[in-house]
């Protein structure tokens, strides 16, 4: 897990004024100081961004397979499935001071990359509203599905920047 | 002797802690922060490390162990990544020769606490030698003759910059090889050595002496997919540089990238089943289209270049799991091949899940195939299932 104090030297500009926390593939990490939650190349893994707009406290992770049922490998990392690592991350910010009542979600991800590889994408994305929806969490907003790559930057304003393989770009 | 390919998991997170060690100490000494974007763990045959070395200069620091563990251990950053090094420490270039042995020193100190810990003994250390050096000069003593040596790799990411740097170790003699298979003893279930454990479907555990059959699929695969090439094409195909590495799956799209890349995916069937990529960077995937191509085609990566490089897919796909399944005596089949072009993490993303459900480790072959006259140049990842890969290996040395 990655969970870093933010970076020194803020003076990038835009959006990465507080630092930049780089959260890998199967990893989750909590930002308290302003600092900008990454992501990249999500295929068919799924991003799950968090935030209590009150505190500023927001969380970000990047799962890779819908539940930790379907494993026989062992939960080693929780954030490997949408379940575990969403659960984790709810906990991670309530110990950081976020209130999970006020908690909203915006989601991206969960392309239809191959074919050769069932529905991993979709199937990210039910587990993903299915389980967000179980814990009360709005998802206020959606970039999923497609067949297309996406990166993301989870701002220290709450608003999630989807960028596409095609270099469009869109503001959650 | 046997020896569980897992147990190469466990070196893999070793070799990730004393990853993370060195990033700390970086991060102290330039104020840049720093992160371990990939760690991976590779054996490589002498042959094969003098090859991949060739022309390459490396800066770091070695040490010698003693104790619980003797032989020893490198770290070495690219001469490439020096000026990108030096930039980053306080004083500059004055300061390099020094903060590059502190940096070593502290990383190797960490690398090896990890190991000490795993073994449950002491390993002392030599006081770090700072070095320069040429091609496989690099590598420990020995590191070029007998069995080859254990190759830790790190990438460490800046917001400004990569900055590779590797930890290689040589441990002395049967010594090493003892104490991971003497670690492994309880996953590779008892009575291991003798003929009785016939099907253990789910062991993953191996003949130590397979090791070296493994790295061979790699060059096996290389070679036979150059001359497919070289068939199609009729243009001379080298294979430039191909080794087997042992990474965490979940590490896998990180170290693709997050470049647009365009190529082929194939399903592998058989033993042992799993999937293989063949990644061409933007511009090498139009070139080597465009050079099979009787005419120049109207877009780039377009519908016609689309069928080339599925065509170029398929040949080498053929290539590779012939070489692997002559090396192995097992019959390997694929699926059509199935193009992408996208972002390279998220292509190879739905192949690291699919294989997740079963194992936490994978198998990724490096393998640069250069084509005279037109130069490209791609990476293939092939991420067998480890049981059933395991499974072949175990059979083979049995006779």
């Amino acid at each position: 897990m990655t969970h870093r104090p933010s970076s020194r030297g803020g003076a990038l500009g835009g959006d990465l004024d507080g630092g930049r926390i780089k959260v890998g593939v199967s990893d989750l990490a909590v930002a308290t100081d302003g600092e900008t939650l990454t992501t990249s190349g999500l295929g068919s893994c799924v991003a799950v961004a968090l935030a209590d707009q009150t505190t500023g406290v927001r969380g970000l992770v990047h799962a890779m397979l819908p539940t930790s049922a379907e494993t026989d490998t062992g939960i080693e990392r929780p954030g490997k499935y949408v379940d575990t690592g969403i659960e984790r991350l709810i906990a991670e910010l309530e110990t950081a001071g976020a209130d999970p009542g006020r908690l909203e979600a915006r989601v991206a991800g969960g392309a239809e990359m191959l074919d050769i590889t069932d529905a991993i994408g979709p199937r990210n994305v039910e587990r993903t509203e299915e389980f967000l929806e179980a814990a009360g969490i709005p998802v206020v907003e959606r970039a999923v599905g497609d067949g297309v790559g996406r990166t993301v930057r989870f701002r220290a304003d709450g608003r999630l920047v989807v960028r596409a393989a095609d270099g469009f770009e869109r503001v959650l | 002797m046997r020896v569980d390919v897992r147990a190469l998991g466990a070196c893999n997170r070793l070799a990730e802690r004393g990853a993370t060690q060195a990033a700390g100490a970086l991060t102290d000494l330039t104020g840049t922060d720093l992160s371990v974007e990939v760690t991976g763990a590779s054996v490589a045959s002498g042959e094969d490390l003098a090859e991949a070395f060739a022309g390459r200069e490396s800066i770091g620091v070695s040490i010698g162990l003693r104790g619980g563990l003797e032989g020893e251990a490198v770290l070495a950053f690219d001469a490439a990544n020096v000026e990108a090094l030096l930039s980053l420490l306080p004083g500059g270039a004055s300061m390099g020769r020094s903060a590059v042995t502190e940096v070593g020193n502290i990383a190797l100190g960490g690398f090896l606490d990890g190991w000490a810990n795993y073994l449950g003994k002491g390993i002392d250390m030599t006081p770090p030698r700072y070095f320069e050096a040429d091609g496989a000069a690099v590598l420990p003593d020995g590191a070029l003759a007998g069995d080859g040596v254990f190759l830790f790799e790190s990438r460490l990411d800046a917001t400004t910059t990569d900055l590779d740097f590797s930890i290689y170790m040589l441990p002395d003699s049967g010594q090493f090889r003892d104490l991971v298979v003497g670690k492994t003893a309880p996953a590779a279930a008892p009575g291991a050595d003798g003929g009785a454990r016939k099907s253990g479907a789910d062991s993953t555990a191996v003949p130590y002496e397979s090791l070296s059959t493994f790295a061979s699929l790699a060059k096996r695969g290389s070679a036979n997919a150059a001359d497919n090439i070289a068939m199609m094409t009729g243009l001379e195909t080298t294979v430039d540089v191909s080794r087997l590495r042992f990474v965490p799956l979940a590490d896998v799209p990180a170290e693709v990238g997050v470049e647009p890349y365009a190529g082929t995916v194939f399903e592998l069937q058989g033993e042992p089943s799993g999937y293989l990529a063949i990644l061409f960077e933007e511009e090498s995937a139009a070139k080597i289209a465009a050079s099979m191509l009787p005419t120049e085609p109207d877009e780039p990566l377009g519908g016609m270049a689309e069928n080339a490089l599925c065509e170029l897919g398929n040949v080498m796909t053929s290539g590779f799991i012939d070489g692997w399944a002559n090396v192995l005596g097992t019959s390997i089949t694929h699926s059509p091949p199935e193009f992408v072009h996208d972002i390279g993490s998220a292509t190879i993303s739905p192949l690291v899940a699919k294989l997740s459900q079963r194992q936490d480790y994978g198998f990724v072959i490096d393998a640069a195939i250069q084509t005279e006259g037109v130069e490209t140049r791609c990476d293939v990842y092939a991420l067998p299932d480890e049981r059933e890969l395991a499974r072949a290996l175990d059979r083979l040395s049995e006779s």
